[in-house]
């Protein structure tokens, strides 16, 4: 009988002792800096977690590729520095009246101008992306002051708004094609359908 | 019975303690503490990469030299903090040339090989000064000046060189480079303001860094 036991029992000591055996592991510190790797997460998920951010940022990647050269890599280059300065005032705590309603209003005319193929002079823009993102970055801004690693939040949401234009200008190289240029179009209609939803709820009563 | 042994012998090496292979806690610990302080510090890591943008897009004439230039400059700076007083207005001149470097790399500018030398040597002065040791005490200042050197030669032979080619070879090359200015410009603006305003300056340079 207790032959019989420790028989039955034998094939179960390894599986059960390599089951035990981890919970002895400690911490194994792989991440050098907590705090940069916070700060940097956090900032390259910024304007990813807000929809509107995200569509307006592949939109100006998209109507930069409708608009051609030098609008395809001038408007993506001019964003990040004025959305810095807007970045700024939300730094120094500077008020910016309506940003949820500019960032929403972002989405809905960056939208339209790519389902309509609208092609102003380069100017008028630049002005208009410059204008949107200053909204924008303002929002990143007032983040800064609270991020666990300031630097590193700023390196995260710059990334991750540079990423979203380029990804823009990739979906926006379909406008080689008659097929691809109506696609770009429709991109350019559901970015403005998530602007137009955004500014309903930034007036909504919670608003 | 063969492979119960085998399960044990691999669950005992989960038992295993570190190795120390690297001599961290000997007397070389001070190169590598030297090496990892601005690798692992964005408000030098993220400039230098800039000068070494901007490096690549100058071309091998102009750039050739500050691959020497640079790193020597950085490491006599590191060897400079160990022997002055810490100075704040280091700390400004590294968060001014966080955004000059991004503005020259977004704009492309020209550069003569005198003034990109010239450029590269006072910024590795400065952000090697930065990066200077904490805390004099028992640290081998020579040691540790050497391990600042040789991350600064990483990154700037690594970023000119991977520029350089992408600048060459492909047609979208340039404008991608300068797009990354056009990001180093917007993060610079972000953390400069950001430092002057919280008053993290007064904390000196290595605390800082």
């Amino acid at each position: 009988m207790k032959n019989n036991l420790q028989n039955g029992l034998r094939p179960l000591l390894t599986p059960l002792f390599a089951i035990l055996l981890p919970f002895y592991a400690t911490a194994a510190f792989a991440h050098a800096e907590t705090g940069v790797a916070g700060g940097l997460v956090s900032g390259l998920l910024h304007p990813i977690l807000g929809f509107d951010h995200l569509v307006a940022m592949v939109a100006v990647g998209l109507w930069g590729a409708q608009l051609g050269k030098p609008a395809i890599w001038l408007l993506p280059i001019t964003f990040p520095i004025v959305m810095a300065l807007g970045a700024l005032a939300g730094v120094a705590g500077l008020p910016l009246p309506f940003v949820e309603i500019g960032i929403a209003s972002s989405a809905l005319v960056l939208g339209l101008m790519v389902a309509l193929c609208f092609r102003p002079p380069f100017w008028v823009a630049a002005v208009m992306v410059g204008l949107f993102a200053l909204f924008h970055g303002h929002a990143h801004g007032m983040e800064v002051p609270s991020a666990v690693n300031p630097l590193a939040y700023g390196v995260g949401f710059v990334t991750s708004t540079g990423l979203l234009h380029l990804a823009g200008i990739l979906i926006g190289v379909l406008v080689r094609w008659p097929t691809g240029d109506k696609l770009v179009r429709v991109c350019g209609v559901a970015v403005a359908a998530v602007g137009l939803l955004s500014l309903t709820l930034a007036f909504g009563p919670s608003a | 019975m063969k492979v119960p042994a085998l399960v044990v012998a691999a669950c005992l090496l989960g038992l295993s303690e570190p190795a120390s292979a690297h001599l961290v806690s000997t007397r070389f610990g001070e190169l590598y503490s030297g090496l990892m302080h601005p690798l692992t510090a964005l408000q030098h890591l993220v400039p230098w990469l800039g000068l070494g943008l901007l490096g690549g897009l100058l071309g091998s004439h102009t750039s050739r030299w500050v691959l020497l230039a640079f790193p020597l400059s950085v490491g006599v700076g590191a060897l400079l903090a160990g022997m002055l007083p810490a100075a704040a207005a280091i700390d400004h001149l590294n968060l001014f040339s966080f955004v000059l470097l991004g503005v020259l790399v977004a704009l492309a500018t020209r550069l003569n090989r005198p003034t990109f030398i010239g450029l590269a040597v006072i910024v590795g002065l400065s952000h090697g000064f930065a990066n200077g040791p904490a805390d004099l005490d028992g640290v081998p200042l020579l040691l540790y000046a050497s391990g600042v050197l040789l991350a600064a030669y990483i990154v700037i032979a690594t970023a000119t060189a991977m520029t350089h080619t992408l600048s060459q070879r492909t047609a979208w090359g340039t404008i991608a480079i300068r797009a990354a200015g056009s990001w180093i410009v917007a993060i610079g603006l972000v953390f400069s303001g950001y430092s002057l305003m919280s008053g993290l300056m007064s904390a000196g340079p290595v605390a800082a860094g």
